[in-house]
């Protein structure tokens, strides 16, 4: 009598774990895909992706030993595309002279960093980044400077690179305090 | 011929074409061919159950991994009315908590009380103690402009900024002719919104 019952009601529990399960995957099937076509989460990844590029391009930028000129001026143009890209390949000889003459060794540790804007059509992006410098010269005393930087990312065949950079300017827009201070 | 016989014959064809069909139906149904069909269609359909399931299962999981790579919690940028919400907050909270005059202490009291929460409520007192000693004084005037802020980080009522500011220190005292000395700020705040109010928790000079 059970087995009979059983097997009587065998069809309608397997109708029923289809149903059931077509439903997991219909559900698990749209969210993989939501998730896969997500624009939010896709501007989110290319965002943490520009803002490490441009972290690790501004340290490179700022890092530089006279004993190991070559391999760190390489660094600095690997890191940069397009018209920063082109400045410092042509200023490279008379940079080079000079960081000789100095005997100085630079380094650079990037303290924070943020992204303030970002197109991902146009493969553009901006970032603001504290960074804090040391310069050895010589025998002397290191000196050590934080500096506020500007930066714009493109996006590049081999992921974002620099394309200018330049410390926030100081004191602009101060002449104007009083009234934006209120 | 009458229409009634008509009936007859007909009613005797009727049945002689329906008996041949309908006798050996009850013989034909023997259990044995029936019973592998209602056997295998359950089966097959739970298979299909089971795939189903592992597709679900798997696209479940992938899903997760995706979201988790994104940096689902964190909405800078890809939630711009919010990224722009706070860090305009933030930034009349910096020029209005960094701004002092001589003439009008209170003001920046009153903006520390609203807009400062935690421990950023001692970091705030220990950074201008210098300029308060010196206030009265000196007749400072201190102005702070933020001129460059991000939201590195946005997660529904707490969020990370870096701040860029431009501060101007003026001392009107009789006799002071002085030019304003300029100085460059930069440093990250960690914000949190309660009841609506984005408000300063940490400040981090990062050392300095």
């Amino acid at each position: 009598m059970t087995v009979r019952a059983m097997r009587e009601r065998l069809p309608v529990l397997a109708v029923c774990l289809v149903l059931l399960a077509a439903g997991a995957a219909v559900w698990g099937g749209w969210s993989w895909y939501a998730a896969a076509h997500d624009g939010a989460a896709d501007l989110a990844r290319s965002r943490d992706r520009a803002l490490a590029a441009g972290e690790q391009a501004v340290q490179n930028l700022n890092t530089l030993d006279h004993a190991a000129l070559a391999p760190g001026l390489d660094l600095w143009e690997q890191s940069t595309t397009g018209d920063l890209h082109s400045q410092l390949v042509q200023g490279r000889a008379e940079f080079e002279k000079q960081v000789k003459q100095a005997q100085s060794v630079t380094t650079a540790r990037v303290l924070d960093g943020a992204v303030t804007e970002l197109d991902q059509a146009a493969g553009q992006a901006a970032v603001l980044i504290a960074v804090r410098i040391t310069v050895r010269t010589g025998q002397e005393q290191p000196v050590t400077k934080d500096s506020r930087m500007l930066g714009r990312l493109t996006r590049t065949g081999e992921g974002w690179k620099l394309s200018a950079l330049g410390q926030a300017p100081m004191g602009t827009t101060a002449s104007t305090a009083p009234s934006a201070g209120q | 011929m009458s229409t009634t016989t008509r009936h007859l014959i007909n009613r005797q064809r009727r049945l002689a074409a329906a008996r041949p069909v309908a006798a050996p139906a009850p013989v034909a149904r023997t259990p044995r061919p029936s019973r592998p069909r209602r056997r295998r269609w359950p089966a097959a359909l739970l298979v299909l159950a089971v795939l189903l399931g592992a597709f679900a299962t798997w696209s479940a999981v992938a899903a997760a991994d995706l979201r988790a790579d994104a940096g689902q919690h964190n909405t800078a940028l890809s939630d711009p009315a919010a990224t722009s919400e706070v860090k305009g907050r933030i930034t009349e909270a910096v020029n209005a908590l960094f701004s002092f005059t001589h003439a009008d202490p209170g003001r920046t009291d009153q903006a520390a009380q609203r807009l400062l929460t935690g421990r950023a409520v001692e970091q705030h007192r220990t950074l201008l103690a210098q300029v308060r000693a010196q206030a009265a004084a000196k007749k400072l005037v201190l102005t702070t402009i933020v001129t460059d802020a991000a939201v590195s980080a946005l997660d529904g009522d707490r969020a990370r900024l870096l701040i860029f500011a431009d501060q101007r220190n003026t001392s009107t005292a009789d006799g002071a002719k002085e030019a304003p000395s300029y100085s460059a700020a930069m440093f990250a705040v960690d914000a949190v919104r309660t009841g609506g109010t984005w408000r300063i928790e940490n400040i981090d000079t990062y050392g300095r």
